[in-house]
């Protein structure tokens, strides 16, 4: 079945898991499920979101990364690291140091908020020629976030021609640094790979498994958290006068929801983080209720990228600081406008390939079979207490039933039904 | 033939749960595997009419009927009733308050927009006696 099939790169201790529900309640797809009191699984299509990492209580729940020791084997390994990486060191750390403390480490070191100002110019001018078109879908949503195109592609399949075909910075960045880099090298090997030092969880299913691309131009991700402890003890070693740091203002904002759309110039632009926000306001989108937006900033992560799960800082003081490097680098864009429109125009922003909805629940195959599942569906529902306890395995009384109803589970394992038949028999 | 009747609650000025009823609505739709442009338009009507309850209406009741000839949407109040239902039907005729309008609403593009969006509307009301709405979708061959 195409959902056993799914891949995803999160992972659940076994030994660590204790079977509680958190995680099980916690996942937006209601993936996973808790059978026989044991532990939690997997079974359902998981969208990278990494819900589950941050509120298990056992740290039982991991992102699979390339890990930062796996990448160091190469000696061309290059490093493209996302501005997030800039607010987890307090905000008297500069940008450049920290890049500075990562090449004590990896030899090429790259920072990727630069491309973020051209990616705006791309949107802004896709935005000004849909305008101009008869048949404008409205409103565009941005291909940024890696959780939230896979949301729509499997929940949401008939907004996926919402997404703008614009390119992500992360992968912009990574193609014109492979780029670079064969072209100056002398070894001309595929030797060197491009990392993505990320804040999130779904960074290695966007590289392995790209939606939007024939193939990622990255070739692997580590979190925050695998690279902190190293860059935070060379701080202290930096001795470089390099500048690394390219990015101004514009491109750092990008961290915090709403950075990308105060790149953009005036519109009717909205930005919304968190899942359960998301989720609300892509149903309304899929209802027609806002089509008066032009373009939608939607971040998985709650306050937007700074608030992704393999981020060490607590996202509040890590906004605290990314609204200080906007504030001092500024918000004057650093590009030059003309020369971004040019590569626009010859096509250096867009990718060609076909947006395809994720397989998901196995689609019914008809509409008289889809009108009797869930006839039986509801059916099994109204016996059931709708206490949303978890117990039987599933996140809630609804997925059970749909469970019960789709032959994957049994009426038997809802404890209250078994505690109400108990009950009556000694009465 | 496989048919399905599910009813939801609307309550009169509860415009924090306003609007969950058509988003149920429209995930029920989607399970069962109906065509994207066929929810867009019955879910955009459901939102209509349960908000014209919320506003104007008193508590209501929203029922869904699926077969497979289409989809219906029956939708009861016990509010004041619509006075003129000609005039109700024009695009910006609107009966919303201040309030209503502050909160966003009270265009005048609620009914109308169910007659656009819909392949059946019949209204039944008479001033006093609260509102009977029925919205009908009918099912192409082809799923949508």
């Amino acid at each position: 079945m195409a959902e056993e099939n799914h891949r995803h790169y999160v992972q659940i201790d076994e030994k660590r898991c204790n079977g509680c529900v958190i995680c099980m309640k916690a996942c937006p797809t209601k993936a996973i499920r808790v059978k026989d009191n044991r532990v939690a699984r997997i079974e359902g299509v998981c969208i990278d979101c990494g819900e589950c990492i941050r509120v298990c209580p056992r740290g039982a729940i991991k992102a699979i990364t390339t890990g930062s020791g796996a990448s160091r084997i190469s000696p061309y390994t290059i490093i493209s690291a996302s501005p997030v990486l800039y607010a987890q060191f307090g905000e008297d750390v500069m940008p450049n140091d920290i890049l500075l403390a990562l090449r004590k480490v990896f030899k090429y070191v790259y920072d990727q908020a630069y491309t973020h100002e051209l990616c705006n110019v791309a949107t802004e001018l896709y935005i000004r020629e849909n305008r101009g078109r008869e048949d404008a879908i409205w409103p565009l949503i941005s291909p940024v976030c890696p959780v939230v195109n896979r949301l729509i592609a499997y929940r949401f399949p008939s907004l996926l021609k919402h997404i703008i075909p614009v390119i992500t910075p992360r992968e912009i960045a990574a193609r014109e640094l492979k780029k670079r880099l064969y072209c100056e090298s002398v070894f001309k090997t595929k030797e060197f790979g491009v990392y993505h030092v990320t804040p999130c969880s779904a960074k290695m299913i966007s590289i392995n498994e790209p939606m939007f691309l024939e193939a990622s131009y990255l070739d692997g991700a580590m979190g925050i958290n695998e690279v902190y402890e190293v860059v935070k003890k060379n701080l202290h070693e930096v001795d470089e006068d390099v500048m690394l740091h390219r990015s101004g203002g514009v491109g750092m904002g990008w961290s915090l929801c709403g950075g990308e759309i105060a790149g953009l110039d005036e519109g009717s632009y909205l930005a919304v983080s968190g899942l359960r926000e998301t989720i609300l306001y892509l149903e309304k989108i899929e209802m027609g209720l806002l089509n008066d937006i032009e373009y939608f900033e939607f971040r998985a992560c709650v306050e937007g990228c700074i608030g992704g799960p393999l981020t060490v800082a607590d996202p509040y003081e890590a906004k605290r600081t990314v609204q200080r490097l906007v504030r001092m680098f500024g918000q004057e864009k650093r590009l030059k406008f003309a020369q971004a429109q040019s590569a626009y125009k010859e096509g250096w922003f867009f990718s060609e390939v076909e947006r395809k909805p994720l397989g998901g629940k196995p689609k019914p195959l008809s509409i008289a079979e889809g009108i009797a599942r869930q006839e039986r569906l509801e059916d099994i529902l109204r016996k059931l207490p709708e206490k949303e306890c978890g117990l039987c395995g599933a996140p809630d009384c609804r997925t059970f039933a749909e469970d019960v109803a789709d032959g994957k589970a049994l009426l038997k394992d809802c404890v209250f039904l078994g505690w109400e038949k108990k009950h009556g028999e000694q009465a | 033939m496989p048919h399905l009747t599910k009813s939801f609650a609307i309550k009169a000025r509860d415009y924090i749960r306003g609007g969950d009823v058509s988003i149920q609505i429209q995930g029920l739709l989607k399970t069962i595997g109906f065509d994207a442009a066929l929810i867009r338009r019955a879910s955009v009507c459901a939102y209509e009419a349960e908000m014209n309850v919320v506003m104007h209406g008193g508590d209501g009741t929203v029922t869904l009927t699926v077969d497979t000839d289409g989809i219906v949407i029956d939708v009861k109040d016990e509010g004041p009733g619509i006075e003129n239902i000609e005039l109700a039907l024009q695009e910006g005729y609107s009966t919303a308050s201040e309030e209503q309008r502050e909160l966003g609403f009270g265009a005048g593009m609620g009914l109308p927009n169910i007659q656009k969006n819909a392949d059946g509307l019949e209204i039944e009301s008479e001033k006093g006696e609260g509102a009977h709405v029925k919205i009908v979708f009918k099912l192409r061959s082809n799923g949508g």
